[in-house]
């Protein structure tokens, strides 16, 4: 199930390659969200305890919920363009994905012989850390690279899932609201950013340099 | 106890969310910071001994990177009141509404990453202290405020993020020992770092130094820090020169304190020193082209943090001299962006060519000013003159000598190019002379940066007994035999 789960996890983020409508990151985010939460829910079906439902809950409000809900609010709220405005071509995009990808489960094979990871997992989590970099630097617009931070994000929660040591609930719990917080913040620079600059484009932030 | 001073300051956030008056504010947040101050030093010297608290406890480290915090959060919030009275530029009712509000809810998150024993502790306390400093430096709210701010936001939560792998690995490198499963406190970890897996070991320690170098502002992860620091009223820049780097630092001194008894120790140390020489190289390159002296001052501290971080990777006698530069360094960052903010109050620019006969037209801001650029440079009697003095002791007989001359060389032309700058400011009679509407008055910044500056030479000359046994007791934790 953790595999199958994994693998539309990757499913999803190859669809961020060829995409190039910025709703479409917005729904990619949710099935992420989604899938994270039924891996959370899955154990529970062998030992089920209500204290256990508090983290897939709460990541459900948050990564499938809140965050996606507050980024639709405001690409409606600053008007923002539908097109995601690449600075390389969709294909060479796609293809450094897809090269990756391949680095990262051939990488994570060669490493699960020496230590007890699971393996697709743990690459899929990988493979999106690195597709969100890559999200944040050949995307133009501001609010694609929130939606890249939140795609590395989901990344670090879904290889961090297949770790046998686990953090305590409180942590994982004060993870989420700090990811929450950190996007509302980002949200409310956005709006001064189209109040006070010129455009949503990382270019019109180069008023700072030396 | 541990807990009440991390949630007293949360609470007193909460009372300035509820109360209206700036004023109260002020009054509640000095009162805190006072509180503060008491249990740091009650704590620094041994009258309080807590033990460990859930996820928290204080070893020497902790207690020293504490002291820190609360010194410079004290003397900040002294002087915010009459900042925010005559800022240097204009700003919004909402960032005088909020600025006490988050200057306490960053006392809160910062004192819950020092004190944290536990490695997801720290990740959460550590990204909730950008959460609280982003909004500050917003406080102008101008175009190149926004800017940093969301430069700040971004590259540092993906900094932090990143760090969060190192955790997640540092998890990984414990499968199949006896740590597996269990939480991830430093002391456990340290204590069974032999244990280990090396490989996942390493790729932790770089994953947590390169996530946690956006927050302590070394190169090449430095941008972010430098717009931000620049850019933030200079209450908020010395808080975060002061403190907050050190804060992160902290989280990068806990790793390299874990890899210490393993076999990944030789390669956290070249990394250390790699990332402090190339921070001094930074400097050193941007000293010669950098036009603003907010930037200026925000390079020397990616020089001083590279100093830092080369020394604790040097060890010996140079981690020592470390130690001692953390304090030194924290007293007068405050000092010179205390003294920047009043430069920045009666100039109204950030540009050194903008900025002329400091020293006539503001005789007791010009004559700090310079002190503290003496301070700074290791100038004795001034603390880092003997820091530096041990770090470079050490770096000599290290048995890496050419990391010594390569450091002299970057630091002898950062202070030809920071001298000539200030003292461009402070003495260069410019052709459309500057007259000020009032002569220069005495203040509370002038007051804060003497007692800073006295303190930054009497703890050098005195060398007080139980800051030396802090210090080697860090050192002892650390595997420095001296």
């Amino acid at each position: 199930m953790q595999n199958v789960l994994s693998i539309i996890f990757c499913l999803s983020l190859f669809y961020l390659a060829v995409t190039s409508r910025v709703k479409a990151y917005v729904t990619v985010l949710q099935i992420q969200g989604a899938i994270l939460t039924v891996l959370l829910l899955y154990p529970l079906i062998e030992h089920f305890s209500v204290p256990a439902l508090i983290l897939p809950a709460t990541l459900f409000i948050v990564k499938v919920y809140l965050i996606p809900k507050y980024i639709k609010k405001i690409l409606v709220d600053l008007d923002i363009k539908r097109i995601i405005e690449p600075t390389i071509q969709q294909f060479s995009f796609l293809l450094l994905i897809i090269f990756t990808m391949t680095v990262v489960f051939v990488a994570t094979n060669i490493l699960s012989k020496s230590t007890e990871i699971e393996t697709i997992p743990f690459a899929s989590g990988f493979s999106a850390v690195a597709v969100g970099m890559f999200v944040i630097i050949f995307r133009k617009k501001l609010i694609i690279h929130v939606a890249g931070f939140l795609v590395l994000e989901n990344g670090i929660f879904l290889f961090g899932s297949t770790i046998a040591s686990k953090l305590p609930m409180m942590i994982e719990l004060g993870s989420l609201l700090d990811i929450f917080v950190v996007v509302f913040l980002m949200g409310i620079a956005l709006n001064k950013i189209s109040s006070t600059l010129s455009g949503f484009e990382a270019t019109a932030l180069r008023r700072l340099k030396d | 106890m541990l807990l009440l001073a991390i949630l007293i300051p949360l609470i007193s956030a909460a009372a300035c969310y509820l109360v209206k008056s700036i004023r109260a504010h002020y009054y509640i947040s000095l009162a805190v910071s006072v509180l503060h101050l008491v249990f740091s030093y009650s704590l620094f010297t041994g009258w309080y001994q807590p033990g460990e608290f859930m996820l928290f406890s204080a070893d020497s480290l902790s207690q020293l990177i504490l002291l820190v915090l609360s010194n410079v959060y004290f003397w900040v919030v002294l002087v915010s009141f009459a900042y925010l009275k005559r800022t240097a530029a204009s700003h919004s009712v909402s960032g005088r509404r909020y600025y006490f509000l988050l200057l306490n809810f960053y006392l809160f998150a910062n004192t819950a990453a020092i004190l944290s024993n536990n490695f997801g502790m720290y990740w959460v306390a550590s990204e909730a202290t950008t959460l609280s400093v982003a909004p500050l430096i917003y406080y102008y709210r101008n175009e190149e405020a926004l800017e940093a701010m969301w430069k700040y936001l971004f590259l540092v939560s993906v900094g932090i993020a990143f760090a969060f792998i190192g955790i997640l690995f540092l998890m990984l490198s414990s499968n199949g020992t006896v740590l597996e499963g269990k939480q991830l406190f430093f002391t456990d970890f340290a204590k069974n770092a032999a244990l280990l897996n090396p490989i996942w070991l390493k790729a932790s320690f770089i994953f947590i130094f390169v996530g946690m170098s956006t927050k302590i502002g070394i190169a090449p992860m430095h941008a972010a820090d430098v717009d931000a620091t620049s850019n933030s009223p200079s209450p908020i820049a010395a808080l975060m020169a002061g403190s907050l780097r050190m804060t992160a630092l902290l989280g990068v001194m806990r790793i390299f304190q874990i890899v210490t008894p393993s076999s990944v120790h030789g390669f956290a140390r070249t990394i250390l020193i790699s990332g402090g020489l190339f921070s001094l190289f930074v400097a050193f390159v941007f000293m010669f082209k950098v036009k603003n002296y907010k930037r200026l001052l925000a390079y020397s501290s990616v020089e001083h943090l590279g100093i830092i971080t080369l020394a604790v990777g040097i060890g010996g006698l140079a981690f020592v001299g470390a130690m001692y530069h953390i304090v030194y360094n924290s007293l007068c960052k405050v000092v010179l962006f205390f003294i920047a903010g009043n430069v920045h109050r009666e100039f109204k620019t950030r540009e050194i060519a903008g900025v002329s006969s400091v020293i006539n037209l503001m005789p007791w801001t010009g004559w700090l000013f310079l002190l503290a650029f003496f301070a700074i440079s290791a100038i004795p009697p001034f603390g880092i003159f003997f820091s530096e003095l041990m770090i470079f002791e050490g770096m000599l007989f290290s048995g890496k000598p050419w990391v010594l001359v390569v450091t002299m060389f970057f630091m002898l032309f950062i202070f030809i190019n920071m001298g000539r700058a200030l003292l461009q400011m402070l003495y260069r009679k410019s052709e459309h002379e500057v007259t000020l509407k009032e002569a220069e008055r005495f203040d509370i910044t002038h007051f804060a940066s003497i007692v800073l500056l006295i303190a930054v030479i009497v703890i050098a000359v005195v060398s007080p007994d139980i800051l030396r046994e802090h210090i080697l007791n860090i050192s002892k934790d650390f595997g420095i035999k001296l």
